[in-house]
């Protein structure tokens, strides 16, 4: 799957693309408007991971060009600006989701990853993960095909993990992820602690590896 | 004391005692020459009495004329000295002006006396005096006139003015609208002041943009920062040790983005970006937000208990998001285990008391930003500040309370 990374900042966008190029996606880059605009003409892309401010334009007319042509690549806005009416004026043009700067590299990809979903699946659509089965849109998991009862915080933490395979996740990140960035909550990882520590009694219990490592306290890595 | 009233008591003060002065002088002055001017009636007088006896040789019959009386006395001794005098004792209690001269007649020699009333001259000099005062009257009148109603009529800029610009605010983007006027000393004062209103207002924007550009300009280089983070930490072959210092830098990064964060809100509420209002559901807004933080007490077992009432209020829906969230954050971020919070809601108040270690804040610099008095975690103390600036722009008041241990923050509306 091909993604396009619009962004000028080449620091920023080499990280992104380093993160998210495995054996899943395959990364192209662009840095300012022209050759942005020329790039969406000529190929189509899962998802296009799209800055707001470029030289030359800005990521919004890129945005409303490729409505205009009718193209369905999912459309991730990242932007520096966090007020709402960015993100209610970006969504309402037709970005499938917006991601303030900075952000992490593993909700980046989380992010990627369920817009790509979303578009392959019209919403219906689950998650295999070995003897792991996610109803994203029943928001249940299943192991062996025996329902696994887990809390909402669980279950998003999973899907994170999913989205996320083979990579270590950093504690700020999680925290991030399940709590937003509005309950200036961090410096106190005991509650990430409890959750994961539950999810994972709660996967090998049903009958499921245990995929959770934990990195020298730092994060958590799911491995599969 | 008013600028015209000083004035006018200067002025007024020197008129009175100029006409005054005048007065005096022009009163000797009169009073001299109607004098001499009598005199010169009795020189006349005597000369026509000297040329009677010289023609005659025998003292003339005194004729008795309104206002003159002559008389002859026989003079024994010596030739009386010729002289003028002024007297009263002439004929009642007038005042009149004498001249007395020697005459020889017949070998006798007389005192002739020849006085003239001053009625006139006192009359025509009492009613100089009478003008003078009704002039000075007259003009302190006037002057007092002109001051009052003229004075306040051609100040009247200088006040308008100084109204305009104690309405002036700084961070309010209104120019100043002085009223033009045609006199030159307050058009002058008017363009000084627009001018230096002016450019406060500019550095006031310059700074404020400089803030946000900053703020925006940080947030690349913290993206940046933090994804070679995400990228580092993939690496396998890290050290524990390097992983703790992986996790400082974390740490700090998130704080520095916060920070940034909470600056950038702090400018966006300065810039009235949050105008918009809505009817706010603060019960039910409350009731999610309890339910968000429900997971983070659970672990800290805070205890939390709430009475809330249906309440309606007008705000801005992201303000009172962020508004809830930090009052809720503070309460749960300075607790212990096993603390408590207590949420109160009314209708036209709002009550958030927590249990906490920290000893009283102080309340005038609480709001203050930076001012923290114990920065907990990543705790970076614009809070508080937060809190204080939504509650201004919103017109809430916010009050903090400190009893039995318990922190309490009021808001009312």
């Amino acid at each position: 799957m091909k993604v396009l990374i619009i962004e000028d900042e080449k620091e920023l966008s080499e990280s992104i693309s380093a993160y998210l190029a495995n054996e899943q996606f395959v990364c192209e880059r662009t840095f300012d408007f022209n050759s942005s605009m020329e790039k969406i003409a000529m190929h189509d892309y899962a998802c296009i991971v799209l800055d707001v401010n470029l030289p030359g334009g800005s990521g919004l007319d890129i945005l409303k060009e490729l409505k205009n042509q009718d193209k369905t690549d999912g459309i991730l806005i990242i932007s520096a600006r966090n007020s709402l009416d960015d993100k209610v004026f970006a969504l309402n043009i037709g970005a499938d989701d917006y991601l303030t700067k900075p952000f992490h590299l593993p909700e980046l990809a989380a992010r990627v990853n369920a817009i790509i979903r979303r578009k392959a699946f019209e919403g219906k659509n689950e998650i295999n993960c070995n003897e792991l089965k996610l109803d994203l849109a029943e928001k249940n998991v299943k192991v062996h095909d025996n329902p696994v009862d887990l809390t909402k915080k669980e279950y998003e933490m999973l899907l994170y993990f999913v989205s996320n395979k083979n990579r270590v996740i950093s504690k700020n990140a999680i925290a991030e992820h399940l709590w937003g960035d509005n309950m200036e909550v961090s410096g106190n990882y005991d509650f990430i602690y409890t959750h994961i520590k539950n999810l994972r009694r709660k996967l090998i219990h049903a009958g499921a590896a245990d995929y959770i490592k934990s990195i020298y306290g730092m994060g958590y890595k799911f491995s599969i | 004391m008013k600028l015209f009233t000083k004035y006018s008591r200067v002025n007024l003060l020197a008129t009175v005692i100029i006409f005054l002065l005048s007065a005096t002088a022009f009163y000797f002055a009169i009073r001299y020459i109607l004098i001499n001017q009598v005199d010169n009636d009795l020189k006349i007088e005597e000369k026509e009495i000297e040329t009677y006896v010289k023609e005659h040789n025998t003292l003339p019959e005194p004729i008795p004329v309104k206002d003159q009386k002559i008389s002859y006395a026989l003079s024994r001794k010596y030739f009386p000295e010729r002289k003028f005098i002024t007297t009263k004792a002439v004929v009642e209690d007038n005042a009149y002006r004498v001249l007395q001269f020697g005459i020889v007649t017949n070998g006798s020699v007389y005192t002739a006396t020849v006085a003239k009333s001053l009625k006139g001259t006192d009359d025509l000099t009492q009613s100089i005096l009478l003008i003078s005062l009704a002039t000075i009257l007259l003009i302190l009148g006037t002057s007092l006139f002109i001051n009052r109603v003229l004075l306040k009529r051609l100040w009247k800029p200088f006040y308008t003015s100084l109204a305009v610009l104690k309405n002036f605010r700084v961070d309010k983007k209104q120019t100043l609208n002085l009223p033009p006027t045609d006199i030159d000393e307050f058009a002058f004062m008017n363009q000084a002041l627009q001018k230096t209103t002016d450019q406060a207002q500019q550095e006031y924007l310059l700074l404020k943009e400089f803030t946000e550009n900053a703020s925006h300009e940080m947030q690349t280089p913290l993206a940046i920062i933090r994804s070679k983070l995400d990228l580092i930490i993939q690496n396998e072959s890290l050290s524990e040790d390097q992983s703790k210092a992986m996790q400082s830098a974390y740490d700090a990064i998130e704080k520095l983005s916060r920070l940034n964060q909470s600056l950038l809100l702090l400018t966006k509420i300065e810039n009235n970006q949050f105008a918009e209002t809505a009817n706010i559901n603060l019960k039910q807004r409350l009731k999610e937000k309890l339910d968000a933080f429900h997971e983070l007490w659970q672990n800290q077992n805070i205890s939390v208990s709430s009475s809330l009432e249906d309440t309606t209020v007008q705000l801005n829906n992201e303000l009172t998001d962020i508004l809830l969230n930090n009052l809720l954050s503070n309460a749960t971020r300075h607790n212990f285990s096993n603390g408590s919070i207590k949420i109160v809601l009314r209708a036209r108040k709002l009550e958030i008391s927590n249990s906490s270690k920290e000893k009283e804040l102080n309340s005038q610099q609480m709001f203050s930003r930076f001012l923290s008095q114990n920065k907990t975690g990543g705790y970076n103390g614009l809070g508080l500040s937060i809190i204080k600036q939504i509650c201004d722009v919103s017109g809430f008041t916010v009050q903090y309370l400190f009893a039995n241990n318990q922190h309490q923050f009021t808001l009312s509306w």
